[in-house]
């Protein structure tokens, strides 16, 4: 297990810079400079700064990964010319949004047309703050880190909702419709879903939740909760087969039809922190964390930053899940979405709970396993 | 998989099937492209390089389409300035209009050798000019890579063809056998007097002045001034470029058939 966490690293970061600065400043100002509560501040600032940085470098690497791996599964071989084996191409991309000029439709309302992706970025990112990544590297112990996370993520289609109506164009407006739409069907069953890891883990904190999972991860005794929220998750980061309200085909590019250049970026810089959080999401609740089952040896798991490492290549892997199902599926029609999400999904998942339910109670069934006892 | 769906295999109403079957075909695909996707990757990799060949089409077993010797592939031309005649017949026959004869060095001063010059930004590649060619020395080859910086390095020179040529890239086959019935260029003698402007000018010397008799003059007129000779044509030397029809200040040389 690292010693160093998130908070020291800043800490011990900002500490060295601010002495660093007071030693060649006379004796007040040293004195204010050196002042623990500025310290503080400056490691506060410090961890944001990491947080983002990482983050948004996650995010970017997705992208890649997600064009790498689509490459493959249509028999081409994705970015590969910028960079080694193209990991420069999405920088290029950004750089290129970057510069293009943001233009504003004629009639759309500039408030929520600007408002919008700014919303919807930021509401994305803030998630990041709640999210564990390893022991200790997380930027808080809240008792509800999960509910939190779950309220900010879906707090991203009202902007999209915004964003879609302010642009006064009808494809924008029925993008943020279906939008919305497939919102209120998913929402319910992922919550449903979460509610029978809460279940079983007797915690609403994620680190909490994680440490349940060291001697079994969850996704073998709660596999029809795991079901409910992956295809919850995919209707939630709005991929295909449920990318209705993007719908290419049909709805030129749905929600974000008129946003051009930065504004663009921003929605699909969101949209990929959005798939990074779910799939983190998913590692968390159900395949343990950073934690590693106890036959893996020991060497493997006790290098410095392994939990982060493992966390990484769980969660790359869930991504890359994610596309194997995009790679697949053709989009459904939006009464096959809706009649899923209520006539399927919310009976699963509320089997899902009555199952969790069993399993507290009975600590093992055949077939799905064992759970580790609430409070015993 | 492959076969087509018959009123008996319909796809599965089943929602597991739904999902499952269309995952493992992209999943066996997935698997196959991990060890070569499909996609050359041009500038590294080229159809047309032997090596490139024996390592993937070869050692893969997979055959791919087009990655042999293009005989009759027509890409940029390749000009030996050393055969050419000057005849023109390139720039006549190019429906584009993108042949412009322009003056090389090695020809006399009184009649400068001139080659083609070929702007690609106008060029079809339909080929017209190099089966036109009657000396072989225009020809088309397989090279295809035409990206330039500026539109004026578009066109290509004579000296820039004729580097083409000296790589030695496999060219077009060169015609050279003539049709048996071609039209020829014919005399129609009342009206040639005899100034030698197609034996100048033909680009193979197949044209030779020839002593006609000199008729005797009828009392009382006077004797028509002109130089007593007539062209006489080399069939088989003869590349058809009609360049004495075009300079005969008399108009007395057409095509025709001959007996």
């Amino acid at each position: 297990m690292a010693s160093a966490t998130l908070y020291s690293v800043s800490d011990g970061l900002a500490s060295a810079l601010l002495h660093a600065l007071g030693s060649v400043l006379p004796g007040p100002a040293r004195a204010a400079v050196t002042n623990p509560n500025v310290i503080v501040g400056l490691a506060v600032l410090i961890f944001a700064v990491i947080l983002l940085a990482a983050s948004m470098l996650n995010t970017i690497l997705l992208i890649w990964w997600e064009r790498k791996l689509l490459g493959r599964f249509m028999d081409r071989r994705g970015a590969m010319h910028v960079g080694f084996a193209g990991l420069l191409q999405n920088f290029a991309d950004g750089l290129k949004l970057f510069r293009k000029n943001t233009f504003q439709p004629q009639e759309a309302d500039p408030l929520g047309f600007y408002t919008g992706p700014c919303a919807y970025m930021v509401t994305s990112l803030i998630i990041f703050g709640v999210l564990p990544i390893s022991s200790g590297w997380n930027a808080g112990t809240l008792p509800l880190t999960l509910l939190l996370a779950l309220a900010i993520f879906s707090f991203a289609p009202l902007f999209i909702f915004v964003s879609a109506w302010s642009s006064n164009n009808k494809y924008s407006l029925m993008g943020g419709m279906r939008s919305a739409a497939q919102m209120i069907a998913y929402e319910v069953p992922i919550l449903l879903a979460v509610v029978a890891v809460i279940l079983v883990a007797g915690s609403f904190n994620l680190t909490t939740i994680v440490y349940e999972q060291q001697n079994y991860w969850f996704w073998g005794p709660l596999v029809v909760a795991l079901i409910v929220f992956v295809a919850g998750m995919l209707a939630e980061m709005e991929r295909i087969p449920f990318d209705l309200p993007e719908a290419e085909a049909e709805l030129v590019e749905g929600w974000n039809t008129e946003y051009g250049g930065m504004l663009f970026a921003f929605f699909m810089l969101a949209d990929y922190l959005r798939a990074l959080v779910g799939s983190i999401l998913v590692v968390l609740l159900f395949l343990g964390g950073w934690t590693m089952p106890t036959w893996v040896p020991g060497a493997l798991t006790s290098f410095p930053l392994a939990g982060i490492f493992w966390f990484m290549v769980k969660t790359y892997t869930v991504f890359g899940l994610f596309v194997w199902v995009r790679a697949s599926l053709p989009r459904v029609r939006t009464d096959q979405l809706l009649r899923v999400g209520w006539n399927r999904m919310i009976p699963l998942s509320l089997l899902s709970i009555f199952l969790a339910a069993v399993l507290v109670t009975v600590k093992c069934l055949p077939l799905l396993g064992c759970v580790p006892g609430v409070g015993s | 998989m492959a076969s087509p769906i018959t009123a008996k295999e319909k796809p599965s109403e089943n929602p597991i099937l739904f999902v499952a079957r269309p995952m493992a075909t992209a999943a066996r695909q997935f698997a196959k492209s991990l060890i070569r996707p499909a996609t050359i990757v041009y500038p590294y990799e080229r159809l047309e390089d032997p090596t490139f060949r024996d390592r993937v089409a070869v050692a893969s077993g997979r055959p791919i389409g087009v990655g042999h010797v293009w005989d009759n592939y027509r890409g940029v031309h390749a000009l030996n300035i050393a055969t050419c005649i000057s005849c023109n017949l390139c720039a006549f026959s190019c429906p584009d209009l993108c042949i412009e004869m322009v003056t090389v060095p090695g020809g006399d001063p009184k009649h400068p050798k001139k080659c083609p010059e070929i702007d690609y930004g106008k060029c079809s590649y339909c080929g017209f000019c190099s089966d036109a060619c009657p000396e072989g020395c225009l020809t088309m080859t397989t090279r295809y890579e035409l990206s330039v910086a500026r539109r004026a390095e578009m066109v290509y020179s004579p000296e820039k063809l004729y580097d083409v040529f000296r790589t030695k890239l496999p060219m077009n086959p060169i015609r050279v056998e003539r049709p048996a019935n071609e039209d020829a260029i014919l005399l129609d003698p009342p009206l040639c007097i005899g100034c030698n402007a197609c034996s100048r000018d033909c680009p193979t010397q197949c044209i030779t002045m020839l002593d006609i008799p000199k008729p005797a003059a009828k009392p009382g007129e006077k004797q028509t001034k002109r130089i007593w000779k007539e062209p006489v044509i080399n069939d088989s030397d003869c590349v058809r470029c009609g360049t004495c029809i075009s300079v005969c200040p008399k108009e007395c040389l057409f095509w025709g058939t001959r007996k």
